[in-house]
């Protein structure tokens, strides 16, 4: 009976410690848990504004301005391209 | 060491009252009950109110908010997109601590004058916004000077990359995230997505500590693709805006609508403004003329009255016409054209733009039959693009028109269209005679039309118009290298109750390259002033400008011959 108490004790105990040492990882792994969700809202954020950014310097107008302002170059018409015809069939290596 | 029983302890051997033995018992006992009505009370009465107020302790809702989807055009080009900025308020008591140092720091990142805060928070309020919509840099900075009782609140600001250029299509949303115009307004639950929520455990500090309950995810607006092509975009507003200035006209509007989808490609209307910069919405700026304003079309309806003449078999394209020397009286009005036609067919009618040829052409036409193919055209109903305030225009009921206004309506006047409906109407002619429906959405599936006359009548209509746009029509429309057919019109506007001798919308309506469709253009300039104001001279040279842009673009082969100024050499080396 005695010896039955004192192993249902150091059980008893164990069990305690086990349950204090879980919680405390959960709340880590919890604390963890919010600091990636947090970096991806970041990224994710950054992205967006990257985007942006590209748009802004990829904007018609602006690349516009700066082919036909400060490059010099001029809209491209018929009289002045030349037109290849391509055997059908063969369209893979024309582009570049 | 003697033991003393406790029956016979010296101290009990004087005998004592019995009542206070009695009163220490009872006192002893009410202290008791008292504890233990108390703790009833706690447990049982007030244990919800007391339970509620623990948890209002740890336990927080934090709301999730959603982003606002982004909008892109067909290619996959933001539009419109949100990033996180923050709304910086003041508690007015509290800020009254500030130092002017830190006053003066704070107004400079704030761009805003000193006096101008201050003015804000001498207020009875305890809250006040002192600028929204700040970016998150600059609220970093903010947070970094520690004024007293200034706060910052999250928030979300939407930036438009195409500004102008796009403002119309596009629109805005107000400073609560939600659409206000154009776009934004018409889609405006797809984009706005749903908040979500979560209950957690804060520790001292203020950090989430644990989740409570199940988190309900917020729900991200969805990505909104539109059918829309900035590169198309881009040069029709750049040729709007030459012609504008050319002309010192008050205003211009044009549309590109692909053939074979009804997708509108191009929408642009000047004066315009900036999403990004609420100063420049104006009233006047605001309109998007091509969908919610109407006119009277003018010539550029002939060419429907004439294609259900022929269509009826009421005339051939041989039947000549006397239009005589220019003036013709009918019904009490004269009809006057602008230079002498003599005898002439259907096709030099539409050519050289006769009124009084399509006004003989109505009088073999019943009131009911033209309004019936108006109808069918899809005048006198709103296009069903979900675009808000989208005009109906105006098209009265047959059995009220006069024979004087039927023929006027023959060409083009007493009823009243939207550029986008004109261009709609157009596609039959481009598309072997039935109307497509519109859409400012990319369509995944084939587009409905509806069958208003038959292949053989828009085909012959096709190279009327191809004529009126050649050589001895409008031919400022002509593009170098492609076939193009249209319409030119000049209509004079009412001032007043009066048809005005001063002020004209010029317009001009076509597609290309004839051999195979593929966009319809439609431009109307309102109010030229300076040179012509003819319709063939003003709105003909940038539909031509837009065509040739946009074909290029889009990659369509050349259709006409033209010659080449330059020659191919035999490559001297290969790569």
């Amino acid at each position: 009976m005695g010896r039955l108490s004192v192993i249902v004790a150091i059980l008893l105990m164990l069990s305690a410690i086990s349950l204090v040492t879980a919680r405390y990882q959960s709340r880590q792994l919890f604390v963890e848990s919010e600091r990636v969700q947090a970096q991806t809202r970041d990224l994710e954020t950054g992205w967006r504004r990257l985007q942006l950014d590209r748009a802004e310097y990829a904007r018609n107008s602006r690349v516009d301005e700066a082919a036909s302002g400060e490059l010099g170059m001029l809209g491209i018409v018929p009289d002045r391209t030349l037109y290849l015809n391509q055997p059908r069939g063969n369209t893979a290596g024309g582009a570049q | 060491m003697k033991r003393v029983p406790f029956f016979d302890n010296p101290v009990l051997r004087g005998s004592l009252p019995m009542w206070r033995a009695r009163l220490v018992l009872i006192l002893i006992f009410a202290g008791f009950l008292t504890l233990v009505g108390r703790a009833l009370f706690l447990q049982g009465i007030s244990t919800e109110f007391l339970q509620q107020q623990g948890e209002r302790r740890y336990e927080r809702t934090i709301p999730l908010p959603a982003m606002r989807g982004k909008i892109l055009d067909r290619n996959g080009a933001v539009l419109a997109s949100s990033v996180p900025a923050r709304g910086v308020f003041a508690i007015p008591e509290d800020v009254k601590k500030a130092s002017d140092e830190q006053m003066k720091a704070l107004a400079k990142l704030l761009e805003m004058p000193v006096a101008d805060i201050r003015a804000r928070i001498d207020d009875d309020r305890n809250f006040v916004y002192l600028k929204r919509q700040v970016s998150v840099d600059v609220g970093d900075e903010i947070k970094a000077l520690n004024v007293p009782g200034v706060h910052q609140l999250g928030e979300n600001r939407r930036y438009y990359p195409d500004g102008e250029v796009m403002g119309h299509v596009v629109g805005f949303t107000n400073i609560e995230d939600r659409g206000q115009e154009g776009v934004e307004l018409t889609f405006n639950d797809v984009l706005s997505g749903t908040a979500g929520s979560r209950r957690v455990i804060k520790d001292r500090l203020g950090r989430v500590i644990e989740d409570v309950q199940a988190i309900v995810p917020p729900v991200d607006g969805k990505d909104l693709r539109l059918s829309i092509d900035t590169r198309l975009q881009f040069v029709v507003y750049k040729a709007l805006q030459d012609a504008l200035e050319e002309r010192g006209a008050r205003a211009g509007a044009a549309v590109v609508i692909d053939v074979h989808t009804g997708e509108v490609l191009a929408l642009a209307n000047l004066p315009t403004f900036d999403p990004n910069r609420r100063e420049t919405y104006k009233p006047a700026n605001l309109r998007n003329m091509a969908i919610t304003d109407t006119f009277e079309p003018g010539s550029i309806m002939k060419p429907f009255t004439a294609a259900l003449a022929l269509d009826l078999g009421r005339i051939t394209p041989t039947t000549i016409f006397d239009t005589g020397n220019g003036k013709f009286r009918y019904q009490g009005s004269t009809i006057s054209d602008v230079s002498r036609n003599g005898s002439i067919a259907v096709g030099d009618i539409l050519r050289r733009s006769s009124n009084i040829g399509m006004t003989m052409i109505s009088e073999r036409l019943q009131s009911r039959e033209m309004w019936d193919r108006f109808t069918e055209l899809g005048l006198g109903t709103a296009p069903q693009i979900g675009f808000p305030g989208a005009a109906p225009g105006r098209l009265r009921p047959w059995d009220r028109w006069r024979l004087i206004e039927k023929a006027t309506m023959a060409y083009g006047y007493g009823l009243s269209v939207s550029l986008l409906q004109v261009a709609r109407a157009y596609s039959v002619f481009a598309r072997d005679g039935d109307m497509v429906s519109l859409s400012l959405v990319k369509r995944d599936s084939e587009p409905t039309s509806v069958r208003v006359y038959p292949t053989k009548i828009a085909v012959m209509l096709r190279s009327m118009l191809e004529a009126a746009a050649g050589p001895d029509g409008a031919k400022a429309a002509q593009v170098q290298g492609y076939r193009v057919a249209g319409k030119s019109g000049t209509a004079r506007k009412i001032i007043d109750g009066k048809y005005s001798t001063s002020r004209y919308r010029s317009s001009f309506v076509g597609f290309a390259p004839v051999s195979d469709p593929k966009i319809i253009v439609a431009v109307s300039i309102d109010e030229p002033q300076k040179g012509a104001y003819y319709g063939g001279a003003v709105a003909a040279p940038v539909f031509s400008r837009i065509v040739g842009g946009s074909l290029r673009l889009m990659g369509v082969k050349p259709d006409a011959p033209f010659e080449s100024t330059i020659v191919a050499n035999a490559p001297e080396r290969t790569r």
